[in-house]
C-alpha cells in the first residue's frame, strides 16, 4: 500500500488536507501528481487557528507543504482490491508472451553493445600508431 | 495504476485574465489578474495587490505588474467563488 497509490485511488473522493502551517481544506480531490501536488473543488478552507473559513470553488495545493492528508477509511478496501486485481493480470500478462520478447530484447542487444568497445579498442590503437 | 503524469495537474489556462488568489512559503498572499505562466508554475500577474499580514485591520499594498516565482507558490484559487463564511461545520458531529 503505498501512499501515492491511495492518493491516486482518492480522486473524486472527499478529503482533508492539513498543511505544515496549520491551515486545513476540505474538499473533493480533483488531480494529484507525483509530487503530492494536489487540485481539490468545492473547498472549505480554515485558518491556523480555526476561528475563520472560506469557501472556495477549486484550489492548487503544492505538495511540498502538506503535512497529511485525511481520506475515507472505505478507500483502503477498494485500494486493496485494485492491486490484487492488478497483480493477477500481471502474473497472466508474463505467462504468456512477456517473457519470450523480453528475453530477447534485454539480453542480445546488451550482448552487443559490450562487444561493440573490444571492437572499437582494437581501432583505437590503429589510430594512435598512425598518428605517431 | 503508477504511472507518472507528464501533463500538468493544474491547466491554468481557465485562469487567464481572471483575478486568483496565490500564497506563498512564508505567509506572504497576493491577489491579481493573470496574465502568463509556464510548467514550473512561474506566474505573471497584473494590477497585484499584497494582502499583509497584520494584527489589526487587514490591509493591502499595490504591487501593479509582477512575476511570480513558481516553486515559493504554496497555494492558488480563482478569487471569483471564494468567500469568508461563518463556522460551516459547527452542526456536524
Amino acid at each position: 500500500m503505498l501512499p501515492l497509490s491511495l492518493l491516486n485511488a482518492a480522486q473524486n473522493k472527499p478529503m482533508l488536507v492539513e498543511l505544515k502551517n496549520g491551515e486545513t481544506f476540505n474538499g473533493h480531490l480533483v488531480n494529484c501528481d507525483n509530487f503530492m501536488n494536489i487540485t481539490l473543488r468545492e473547498v472549505y478552507q480554515t485558518n491556523a487557528d480555526g476561528d475563520r473559513f472560506w469557501k472556495l470553488k477549486e484550489c492548487y495545493i503544492r505538495g511540498s507543504t502538506i503535512k497529511y492528508l485525511r481520506v475515507p477509511d472505505t478507500l483502503l478496501d477498494a485500494v486493496k482490491e485494485e492491486q490484487n486485481r492488478a497483480r493477477e493480470a500481471g502474473r497472466s500478462a508474463r505467462g504468456a508472451h512477456v517473457s519470450g520478447t523480453g528475453n530477447r530484447g534485454r539480453g542480445m542487444p546488451q550482448r552487443a553493445g559490450r562487444g561493440a568497445p573490444r571492437g572499437g579498442s582494437i581501432r583505437g590503437g590503429r589510430g594512435r600508431g598512425r598518428g605517431m | 495504476m503508477d504511472k507518472p503524469k507528464r501533463e500538468a495537474i493544474l491547466d491554468l489556462s481557465k485562469y487567464s485574465n481572471e483575478r486568483i488568489r496565490v500564497k506563498f512559503t512564508g505567509g506572504r498572499e497576493v491577489t491579481g489578474i493573470l496574465k502568463g505562466y509556464d510548467q514550473l508554475l512561474n506566474l505573471v500577474l497584473d494590477e497585484v495587490e499584497e494582502q499583509l499580514q497584520t494584527e489589526s485591520e487587514p490591509q493591502t499594498r499595490t504591487l501593479g505588474l509582477v512575476v511570480l516565482r513558481g516553486p515559493t507558490i504554496t497555494l492558488l484559487s480563482p478569487v471569483d467563488g471564494s468567500e469568508e463564511i461563518a463556522n460551516p461545520f459547527l452542526n456536524q458531529a
